[in-house]
């Protein structure tokens, strides 16, 4: 197996190397290691040598569409690696016209769903440093521990755990073979849990998550759909949102967001991800997006750029019924 | 003066403490860890290292009034607010030796920079602190860089650590001694001399010395376009930071009455520097970047002859995008060790 | 007193002057005339609640005993809201913030102000205090520029009041023609290096946009001023105006506290980030 990642890394480093080294992209946006096995990071490649750190593991959490925008301006073309999350994110950035698809070559990287490595340390019941993984095909190996697999399914990150396209769509080429859809998964159980429970219980939950909010912002900066020049948070006049951290303030912030994203959000949980006090953000969005599909039917932003967006079409027997 | 109290009593302690005053302590929300005052059914977590948030919002709290106004017609009149909890004796309970260190390097821009901040001020005398011994480090902790003991904190009222069930705690100042006495009833005697059992902290390789003599010449380095590169502009490395101070100040209320409130605020937000005017000296995530590392990095060991950083890895762990100030110092060049 | 730096005193607006479209001098005055102490160069917070403080330069001179003046720009939300309020109207104001000219070392020396725009209020009260203690100065020049004639502040003053002053000298100019000017016509930078004064016995203050000023250092470097003869003082955000609110830093200087006023020399050793 591990043979294979290695093998796929090469696979990866002479696709991507051909196009940045014949200057068909002026950069390629990839992943290297961070400071730990478990962490991998954005990197912004432009040379040989810088792409001797490029990598693909199980790790590359950051969905790095949101960089192309500002990178754009500097750029006249560039190359990006695209998990099947960070491929929506990407179609939905080009539906809304905030970039070019012409300027982008967008090299797909079939997910089998990444490691969460606080699972990895709980499973274990070791600190990380003193631990290793070997994967296998469906199942993840603890070495450090006495061998101790398990099914990789039960290791994903939160936001994989509920993916049903790991396979990146709308891309110039998938550098490795197609893992398939995943519509097994459930993607809206925490959503129809919360929806389950008393209105009150459910605003005394949302209250005692909003209250830990740092207001750091994250969330919208991670976000691939926040996409705005300025964002109402910072608009002064009118002033939308006041700076106290008060939880009314945040219930502002965090709903004004879920909505403003209604309709967009491409699932790739990122806001959630990035929060760090560990906000479960996916379930507002999940929530509009839940509604969204009962309202008007099935509809997955950044799936099919062909589909007209309920929200931004009109149909004279749209339902209506919570307007009345 | 060195006594124990073992870990099933320590509900109690809590609950005495309480009753005094204001109990800070660190506490499970959800899978973050904060010092929250404490009450009953709140999960104090003594293990942590290091909380997810640090807890320098004891002492400068996220938010908090500071005065009231009224407006009637054209008259203005200002009251102070009332100083929440700035009256009664606070315990901070399990601060970490590089969280009392953040403190101590706070206390140089908030006490000793004239003029002193009353609502800091007042909040630090208030306050008890009872440091907690590291028993066990994180793998992002690299306080020994910084030359702290993670197992000594000189500048407790009372230095705490864990020895199997016993919790020991011994009085460091006078005011450690009266609140080790105050609460003897629930505490037993130490026999023999107790001390921390000793524990190994990485520090990555760090070298430090002449780095903030190094970095003057090195503001227009080439080496900032990179490291900037990936920042996506959010406040979690300052907010998180035990360390980083920065405020706004803030009106609150309408045209008749409200309230003025100072906040944390972040330099790596957009509007922080941006003046009426539409001038920005730090126009971009580049800008804004290099001014935290640097700060933390040459500002402060000008201005003040330490260091801002202590350590205490929590950039190391959250930020999303792996920019941390182990990475800026490697890229920076202050590293001996290969790695 | 809990904050109690950040604690405004109550004073009420006396009376203000329209000077310019968008710029009107605010006087205030405390509960016994002159709210606080303070030094030619220094700045105030002001604050309407529930808008918010911002933070002006003080434009009087402090041999003024009777108020203290404020010319202000409208430009943010709280410019705006200070546009709007008329006589009577009572503001929160704290300070004085900030260090001030350095009015002993310029004693006996040749004066040189350059300002453009908004930028003459804080020289205003370095001239005012001068003129009030003439005899202690030598012979001073006011270049003062702004986009047009309608934007040229404290009209009466650099028109009248000081042109009559001995050995003072006014140079106004404007950045294009228009009807009805008859006076100089250019930008401050090019002005100044037309009139050329000699630097020997001569110290420059200026202060205007943050473009202005850096033209206005480099032609000063070309008519041999050195970097300790050249005065300059800064803008920046700034909240607390104490050094504790971070925002203010160039390097590891605050602007509010260390500065506002720099000497080219102090600017020339700090990062180019204002």
């Amino acid at each position: 197996m591990a043979e294979r990642r290695i093998n796929n890394m090469e696979k990866i480093r002479t696709a991507v190397a051909q196009d940045l080294l014949s200057g068909r992209i002026d950069l390629l946006l990839g992943w290297e290691k961070g400071l730990y096995w478990w962490q991998s990071r954005p990197l912004f490649a432009r040379n040989s040598e810088d792409l001797q750190r490029l990598t693909w593991d199980s790790f590359c959490v950051a969905n790095l569409s949101g960089y192309l925008q500002e990178e754009l301006k500097e750029n006249k073309k560039i190359g990006i690696l695209l998990k099947g999350c960070d491929s929506r994110a990407l179609n939905r950035l080009v539906q809304d016209q905030m970039v070019d698809r012409e300027r982008v070559v967008a090299y797909g990287l079939p997910c089998p769903g990444l490691l969460d490595p606080r699972l990895l340390k709980q499973e274990a019941g070791l600190e990380l440093t003193a631990l290793g993984i070997e994967e296998g095909e469906d199942r993840v190996t603890l070495t450090g521990t006495k061998g101790k697999s398990i099914a990789r399914e039960e290791l994903l990150l939160e936001k994989c755990r509920r993916c049903h396209h790991p396979d990146p769509v709308g891309c110039d080429q998938l550098l490795l073979p197609p893992v398939g859809s995943r519509e097994d998964r459930s993607r809206f159980h925490q959503v129809t849990r919360l929806e389950e429970i008393p209105a009150e219980e459910r605003f005394a939950y949302w209250s005692s998550q909003f209250e830990r909010c740092l207001r750091c912002y994250a969330c919208r900066e991670a976000c691939p759909c926040c996409s705005c020049r300025e964002c109402f948070v910072e608009q002064e006049e009118p002033r939308w949102l006041g700076k106290a951290h008060e939880n009314s303030e945040n219930f502002i912030y965090h709903l004004t967001r879920a909505f403003h994203s209604a309709g967009r959000c491409v699932e790739c949980g990122e806001c959630q991800r990035v929060c760090p006090v560990e906000l479960p953000l996916m379930e507002l969005s999940s929530k509009i997006i839940k509604d969204i599909n009962e309202l008007y039917g099935e509809y997955q932003a950044g799936l099919d750029t062909e589909q007209d967006p309920p929200l931004l079409t009109y149909q004279p027997d749209d339902p209506a019924a919570f307007v009345e | 003066m060195t006594k124990y109290i073992t870990s099933e009593r320590l509900p109690e302690l809590w609950a005495r403490l309480a009753d005094r005053g204001p109990l800070y302590l660190p506490v499970n929300e959800g899978t973050a860890v904060a010092f929250r005052a404490w009450e009953e059914g709140k999960e104090v977590n003594l293990e942590a290292v290091n909380s997810t948030v640090s807890p320098k919002e004891i002492f400068l709290p996220a938010w908090e009034t500071y005065l009231k106004f009224e407006r009637a017609g054209k008259k203005l009149a200002l009251a102070p607010a009332d100083a929440n909890g700035l009256a009664r004796p606070v315990t901070a309970f399990g601060l970490r030796p590089c969280d009392l260190r953040a403190i101590e390097l706070l206390d140089l821009v908030f006490v000793e920079q004239d003029p002193p901040d009353e609502l800091y001020t007042r909040r630090r005398k208030n306050t008890t602190i009872v440091a907690l011994a590291c028993s066990q480090p994180d793998p992002f902790c690299f306080c020994t860089a910084f030359g702290i003991e993670p197992t000594d904190a000189p500048g407790a009222d009372v230095l705490a650590w864990k020895t199997g069930n016993r919790l020991f705690m011994e009085a460091r100042t006078p005011r450690g001694e009266d609140w080790l006495e105050e609460n003897s009833r629930l505490l037993q005697e130490a026999e023999g001399v107790e001390k921390p059992p000793p524990v190994e902290s990485a520090d990555f390789g760090l070298a430090l010395e002449g780095l903030p003599e190094n970095l003057k010449g090195r503001f227009e380095d080439p080496i900032w376009d990179q490291i900037y590169r990936s920042c996506l502009g959010c406040g979690i490395c300052t907010y998180i930071c035990p360390t980083c101070y920065c405020f706004d100040i803030q009106d609150y209320g309408h045209q008749e009455q409200g309230e003025r409130f100072r906040c944390w605020d972040s330099c790596q937000f957009s509007h922080y520097t941006l003046t009426a005017g539409g001038n920005n000296p730090r126009p971009t995530r580049k800008e804004r970047v290099r001014n935290r590392f640097l700060h933390k990095l040459q500002f402060y060991p000008e201005r003040y002859e330490e260091f801002g950083c202590v350590g205490c890895g929590r950039c190391l762990r959250s930020c999303p995008v792996g920019i941390d100030m182990v990475s800026v110092i490697r890229a920076l060049g202050g590293e001996t060790v290969a790695r | 007193m809990p904050g109690s730096f950040l604690m405004p005193l109550v004073v009420t607006v006396k009376e203000i002057v329209t000077e310019t479209p968008d710029t009107k001098t605010l006087r205030v005055v405390g509960e016994k005339g002159l709210p606080f102490e303070f030094q030619p160069g220094q700045c105030a917070m002001i604050s309407l609640p529930p808008v918010g403080e911002a933070i002006f330069s003080i434009t009087s001179s402090p041999t003024d005993r009777e108020f203290m003046e404020f010319s202000i720009k409208e430009a943010g939300t709280v410019t705006r809201a200070l546009h709007r309020i008329t006589p009577g109207q009572q503001l929160g104001l704290r300070g004085p913030y900030g260090n001030s000219f350095p009015v002993e070392s310029l004693r006996g020396k040749d004066l040189l102000f350059i300002g453009g725009g908004i930028g003459l209020a804080p020289l205003r009260s370095l001239i005012n205090y001068c003129l009030e203690k003439r005899a202690e100065y030598g012979q001073i020049d006011i270049i003062y520029g702004a986009r047009s004639p309608g934007d040229l502040i404290r009209k009466e003053e650099i028109n009248r009041i000081w042109p009559s002053v001995p050995d003072t000298r006014v140079h106004l100019t404007v950045d294009a023609k228009f009807e009805g000017w008859e006076g100089h016509v250019g930008f401050v930078p090019s002005y100044l290096t037309e009139l050329a004064f000699p630097p020997e016995n001569r110290m420059a203050i200026t202060c205007g946009p943050p473009v202005m000023i850096k033209f206005v250092l480099q032609a000063l470097e070309e008519l041999k001023f050195s970097p300790e003869q050249v005065i300059t003082t800064l803008e920046m955000r700034m909240k607390c105006g104490v050094g504790k609110c971070g925002r203010c830093n160039i390097g590891s200087l605050y602007v509010c506290k260390d500065g506002p006023v720099f000497t080219r020399a102090q600017l020339d050793a700090l990062p180019d980030e204002y």
